[in-house]
């Protein structure tokens, strides 16, 4: 049984579920009664003990799926509807870094970067679209980053794929509506995950220096935003990248 | 018409009046999916999908509805079908009226040849192939 909240009776397919940002959507969106199935690529056991951790507050699924691989993709979207008889919420939270400077980056680098960001995105669009366009009506959420619109240091691969996702986005946002279906995506600055960590010990402090709010984010505040436009209230809401960074992006010093 | 064809019209009714929200009854043979029944790019892919659940068949992309031809410079030139053009689309779709199209090919007016009675034969066809 799904707990009672903002969310009993939908289904949403969370991609990259089992750590960081992908994770805290994962949590909120079953605490607030939605069942949901969440894709993971290598953290067999963490997937386990979140899925077994939530059987209180509802219905979690992991799925085992490369979402650099388009048909795994399709059938972990069409084994979705098969169970649950419909998809209401798509949140792409899959993603990776592979950082470094710009003319050291290997062609591996750029296209595992972009193979799974990006790529992966657009499978997952795609596949759930089509079942969302029949029901008429959906809400995809795509997990963007700051760096998508600002460019980032020794993140050229990481910045192209999230900066595509955020045109992704927008035009899938123009051809959707007419279906009900929203599209928007969540920009997030510095987010306490294990992706981040690496930068967050080697430079944080001079990043957190910079940030308004004076710290980072928790993942959790991210999926608060995810979660909003994921809900029916943000049913006008399509095609916006919406930033949730603490004020870093702002010209502002604290 | 046979039974079997009724049922199909029938069916075929169904979906469009699903995909584009009309109703059923305001749905001819000779309707035409843009003009009578204002559908859009993205309803034809709607309609697509619809009939591939309903009959549990695969329509192979530009089968159905040619148009990846529309932006093929060698078969439209200044928003006009050329008579090369004209030819393919009479291959794909020999039922259509052709007759009054040949006569001021713009690609604005080929909408007007995407009728039900069209998605009927198509289906009709398609159907008898599959079976065994």
């Amino acid at each position: 049984m799904s707990a009672p909240g903002r969310f009993s009776g939908k289904v949403a397919l969370v991609t990259g579920g089992s750590r960081g940002i992908g994770r805290a959507v994962v949590v909120r969106l079953a605490g607030e009664g939605a069942a949901v199935h969440f894709t993971y690529r290598s953290s067999a056991e963490e997937a386990r003990a979140l899925a077994a951790s939530l059987t209180k507050s509802g219905r979690v699924t992991a799925v085992e799926c490369d979402v650099r691989k388009k048909d795994a993709i399709d059938a972990a979207v069409d084994a979705l509807v098969e169970k649950e008889g419909r998809l209401d919420i798509l949140v792409n939270s899959a993603g990776i870094i592979r950082d470094g400077l710009f003319l050291s980056l290997s062609e591996e680098d750029w296209s595992e970067v972009l193979d799974t960001n990006l790529g992966g995105t657009w499978h997952f669009c795609k596949a759930a679209a089509r079942q969302m366009m029949a029901q008429r009506s959906g809400r995809i959420v795509n997990l963007s980053s700051i760096v998508g619109g600002l460019g980032g240091y020794g993140q050229a691969n990481y910045a192209a794929s999230k900066g595509a996702i955020n045109a992704l986005t927008k035009s899938l946002a123009c051809e959707l509506a007419s279906r009900g279906i929203t599209v928007n995506a969540v920009s997030p600055g510095m987010v306490r995950t294990d992706m981040s960590e690496a930068a967050r010990s080697a430079f944080g402090d001079k990043i957190r220096e910079k940030i308004p709010l004076g710290s980072f984010a928790e993942p959790e505040e991210i999926a608060a935003a995810v979660a909003f436009l994921a809900s029916d209230e943000a049913r006008y809401i399509t095609g916006q990248v919406i930033t949730v960074d603490g004020g870093i992006s702002l010209l502002g010093r604290r | 018409m046979s039974n079997e064809k009724l049922e199909l019209v029938k069916q075929v009714k169904s979906v469009i009046a699903q995909a584009l929200r009309v109703e059923e009854s305001k749905i001819e043979l000779g309707s035409s999916l843009i003009k009578d029944l204002g559908a859009e790019s993205i309803d034809f892919l709607d309609i697509v999908f619809r009939l591939e659940k309903t009959f549990k068949i695969k329509i192979p992309k530009g089968e159905l509805f040619p148009e990846k031809l529309l932006t093929d410079a060698r078969f439209v030139k200044d928003g006009r079908v050329t008579p090369a053009g004209i030819e393919e689309l009479k291959k794909r779709m020999p039922d259509a009226p052709w007759g009054p199209f040949s006569e001021n090919p713009l690609v604005s007016n080929l909408g007007d040849l995407f009728t039900v009675g069209m998605i009927v034969d198509y289906l009709s066809e398609k159907l008898a192939a599959a079976q065994p």
